[in-house]
């Protein structure tokens, strides 16, 4: 009956505990990804759709505004893979190159949205006091003007094309960004840590960008994918009345928009636009769900 | 031994909707190098403010805060953030105070990066072992998230974080409240352990007053902002003076079935700290209460050799 | 016949990657009138026990392995959906933690209370408003502020509107898990007083789930301390303070920083509570156990009997061939 000493006791101890071995966050990140299956569907449209639109001129050898009028209304064939318009024009050219139009906008006016509303609204969150109040009251006023009126307005000064669609959609994006990155940092802001930061000596500036807003990206991501969506929506109302991108140059929302008189007797011009501007959504909804559980570092039990 | 921090007429007033809300009024009191000041109270006395506010994470209403010899009052914020490689806290709350995103290596090692010491990575990462080391946490943590790790560990990080600036003064603010009882004690004999070997200085505020009995030297109660009670700890369990201590004391339950219950029931609820009036404060729930009570701030005065006490009648209800 | 017997009662949580075995084969036995104090530190399996006992556990993941519980004869872990719900709130009421949200904060407190009565009770509305005032009135609390809402009311005064619902029915069995740690501690001792005064009155059993042993012998009969989701120690309340014997249990009382003590360092218990996924070989508590052997390592103890109606799961008090539940 020999009692285990003290220190062996110790080693013991520590034996059984599960060890940790040196992982990197990303490591873990790229993991949790993996194991998700819904997301790496997601991931998986979105990266065909890419793909496809990346490399359209290899695989859309038929230019896309090259108009034929013998071959109009044609539905897939070996030529043509998706059909073609009203104009005679091959439709799977004009999606691909479309989308290149389509994504690049959206993409941009999200990420535009992001950055000043992340600016904009950490600061309001993270400080308080009259510059939240005063930021908090100009977002009020942009929002109350409805998004696709102010996308208008803008796109009415600034003139037509990408670019300037591109920053229309983004300033009427920008407040609702802007306000879940301001209540987000407030709630982070209620947890210790960062109280922790500054009393270990870090500035406020430090203690933003280390530790409030890496916590605060979960939210946005859902955020931004969703608006990914919202945006190429609004590109194609914006189109359809003589703003956004006007043609010949390609784009998802007006080409089918362009289909609309059409949908009784030849469903392709609107169908075919409305499975890529459908799965593409999806992808980035389904991937970005998984990205924001992958990011959480608390893993469900 | 000489004085390392004193303050004086220290207040800290915070405007809400309903008026000013006096979370701190009129706190002094001095602490020698390497000694331990207990702060206790419930809900709703302070305590925690003060100890944020001695360490001037809070911007003080009023009064005066020495440490080392230096009026710190007032000073501008570039002096603030240098303070910190001097005075120190730890949390309560061994969750919500680290940053889930940085493993436990980072989190020690933020403060050095933050003052930009130990600019050498193979020199910080000693340190930070160094440390880890210091507070008992076994090296293999080093890469492990804060989630992954139990309550008693977390808090051994934020001792860490907290010792890494080599600091002379740390608030502990409830540091042990929320960890199970086998590892309080662990981490209060820890705590105990690092003032022995580093010569560390702590305020200790804690509601539990068995916690600090053994930990302090000296242990002021607080009550809805206002000082209640000081004296030398020993001294504060065998002869507690003001009535509120009295009640406190009597209200803990002891493991022990053979002391027979000394009931000295406090009745009725804390009161509100905002625009208290100008009476004693804990005349509501006070059994000795006479009309002095109701009309006169007590006064804090020191009715035995360094126990002080703030109340009207404290020599007619302790025989005196 | 014993008001209330769990015997060999096992739960477990099953998720994809592991099982966490939160109950493992416990025993209590309860009379009417008495209170046991549930005694443990987190992931002991306490609440998870007080769960189980009200069919309340999560069913996936949780999963009720096995075991009985006897309630006045009844084995609560056969009964249906629709017997259960009759149960609770009527026979056996709980008391959580938290009192901050255990209250609806849309509905007035008054309503709360005499919606239990309501449903469990054949009367009417307005006898049910009848008997909310009453528990009111008996927990403390003025008539009139029947009325107000939850966030008018501080910490305890929630906590006695919550033990004053737990009660409205009459239950048989109250089970009250860490009622006060969430409260100051001279609202804890007016609350304890409370519970201690009403339970003797109405000759409510009670279940005291509490990590504080002062609590204990305040308001405990008999005691049942857990670790690992088993009973280590079980007797009463003159065996657990007089006669301490499993080494958990001495450990407990000599980490805890107490009044009437003098210590200049505590004597913590090395070490953590084990991983209910990944518990360590024989004897549980070994691995942090200053009287533990070689054979600890490999045999679980029995609840082995110290005096009548006082065990230990402790190979120092095995005897040759005795072996007591």
């Amino acid at each position: 009956m020999q009692p285990i000493t003290l220190k062996k006791k110790k080693e013991y101890i520590e034996s059984l505990e599960t060890s940790s071995r040196r992982h990197s966050q990303w490591r873990d990140i790229l993991g949790r990804l993996w194991r998700n299956k819904l997301g790496m569907v997601g991931f998986f449209i979105v990266a065909v759709i890419l793909l496809l639109i990346i490399l359209a001129d290899l695989v859309a050898p038929i230019p896309y505004d090259k108009q034929n009028f013998a071959e109009r209304f044609l539905y897939p064939n070996s030529v043509h893979l998706l059909g073609t318009d009203n104009f005679g024009r091959d439709m799977w050219s004009r999606l691909l190159f479309g989308g290149r139009i389509s994504l690049f906008v959206a993409i941009i006016s999200v990420c535009i949205s992001l950055f000043v509303g992340a600016i904009l609204g950490s600061t309001a969150g993270y400080f308080g006091g009259k510059l939240d109040t005063i930021i908090t009251r100009i977002l009020d006023i942009v929002m109350a003007i409805p998004g696709l009126l102010l996308a208008i307005a803008i796109s009415a000064m600034l003139g037509s094309g990408p670019v300037n669609t591109a920053l229309a959609i983004s300033i009427s994006g920008m407040p609702g960004a802007a306000r879940l990155i301001r209540s987000t940092v407030m709630a982070i802001k209620g947890n210790e840590f960062v109280e922790a930061a500054r009393a270990t000596g870090s500035r406020h500036g430090r203690v933003i960008f280390k530790h409030v807003l890496p916590n605060a990206i979960a939210p946005l991501i859902v955020y931004s994918t969703m608006s990914i969506g919202g945006s190429i929506l609004a590109i194609s109302g914006l189109s359809f009345i003589g703003l956004g991108v006007q043609p010949p140059i390609p784009e998802w929302g007006s080409i089918l928009m362009a289909g609309r008189p059409f949908v009784r007797d030849f469903w392709p011009m609107i169908v075919f636009p409305g499975i890529f501007i459908g799965l593409t959504l999806l992808g980035f909804n389904l991937f970005g769900d998984a990205l924001r559980d992958a990011l959480d570092p608390k893993l469900k039990n | 031994m000489s004085e390392l921090l004193r303050v004086e007429h220290l207040k800290k007033y915070f405007k809400t909707p309903m008026g000013m809300l006096h979370a701190v009024d009129d706190v002094n009191f001095s602490i020698n190098q390497g000694d331990t000041l207990g702060v206790v109270g419930e809900s709703g006395c302070g305590k925690s403010t003060l100890g944020r506010t001695v360490l001037k994470l809070i911007e003080p209403t009023d009064g005066r805060i020495i440490f080392d010899g230096r009026d710190i009052t007032f000073i501008k914020e570039k002096e603030n953030l240098e303070l910190r490689k001097q005075m120190q806290i730890i949390f309560q709350d061994p969750f919500s105070s680290l940053n889930p995103r940085l493993s436990v290596a980072d989190l020690i090692a933020d403060p050095l990066k933050t003052f930009h010491l130990y600019r050498n990575p193979e020199e910080r990462k000693k340190k930070v072992h160094e440390l880890m080391d210091m507070v008992g946490l076994a090296k293999r943590f080093e890469y492990s998230y804060p989630h992954e790790l139990d309550g008693g560990r977390r808090q051994r990080i934020g001792v860490a974080r907290a010792l890494s600036l080599s600091p002379k003064f740390i608030v502990c603010d409830e540091p042990v409240s929320a960890l199970d009882v086998s590892i309080q004690a662990q981490i209060l004999n820890l705590l105990q352990d690092l003032q022995e070997q580093h010569g560390l200085t702590y305020i200790f505020v804690t509601h539990d007053l068995s916690v600090v009995k053994h930990i302090s030297n000296d242990i002021l109660v607080m009550y809805i902002g206002a000082m209640v009670e000081k004296s030398p700890a020993k001294e504060l369990f065998k002869l507690p003076l003001h009535p509120y201590t009295k009640g406190l004391l009597s209200a803990i339950p002891v493991p022990n079935i053979d002391i027979p219950k000394k009931k000295v029931q406090l009745q009725g609820e804390l009161t509100s700290p905002i625009e208290p009036k100008q009476q004693c404060r804990f005349v509501a729930r006070c059994q000795y209460a006479t009309e002095a009570c109701h009309s006169k701030v007590p006064e804090y005065e020191e009715v035995l050799p360094g126990h002080f006490v703030s109340c009207h009648n404290v020599r007619s209800i302790n025989g005196l | 016949m014993s008001l209330l017997e769990i015997k060999d009662l096992t739960i477990h949580y099953v998720t994809k990657d592991s099982i966490v075995k939160a109950v493992n084969g416990i025993n209590i036995s309860l009379e009417k009138g008495e209170t046991i104090g549930l005694v443990g530190e987190t992931g002991a399996g306490k609440t998870t026990t007080a769960l189980g006992i009200l069919g309340l556990i999560q069913s996936p993941p949780g999963q009720v392995v096995g075991g009985e519980i006897l309630f006045s004869g009844t084995d609560l872990l056969k009964a249906s959906d629709h017997e259960m719900r009759k149960i609770r709130g009527d026979e056996i009421s709980m008391i959580f933690q938290d009192p901050m949200t255990a209250l609806n904060p849309i509905m007035r407190v008054g309503d709360q209370i005499a919606e239990v009565v309501y449903l469990h009770g054949n009367c009417s509305r307005a006898e049910a408003v009848k008997r909310s005032i009453q528990m009111l009135e008996m927990v403390g609390i003025r008539a009139e502020r029947s009325r107000e809402y939850p966030h008018q009311f501080s910490g305890g005064m929630k906590q006695r509107v919550v033990i004053a619902m737990a009660l409205a029915c009459d239950p048989k069995l109250l089970i009250a898990d860490e009622p006060t740690t969430a409260l100051d501690v001279t609202i804890q001792a007016q609350v304890l007083d409370m519970m201690n005064k009403l339970k003797k009155k109405l000759g409510t059993s009670m279940i005291l789930i509490t990590h504080d042993l002062g609590i204990v012998a305040e308001s405990c009969d008999k005691v049942a301390i857990m670790y690992a989701g088993r009973i280590v120690e079980y007797g009463s309340l003159e065996d657990i303070f007089h006669n301490v014997s499993h080494p958990y249990t001495i450990g407990l009382f000599g980490s805890m920083p107490s009044l009437d003590k003098d210590v200049d360092r505590l004597s913590p218990i090395p070490g953590l509570m084990p991983d209910p996924s990944a518990l360590p070989s024989g004897c549980k508590f070994h691995p942090r156990c200053t009287s533990a052997w070689e054979e600890c390592s490999k045999v679980e103890p029995e609840l082995y009997e110290i005096s009548p109606g006082h065990c230990a799961r402790c190979l120092l008090f095995r005897k040759e061939g005795a072996v007591n539940e």
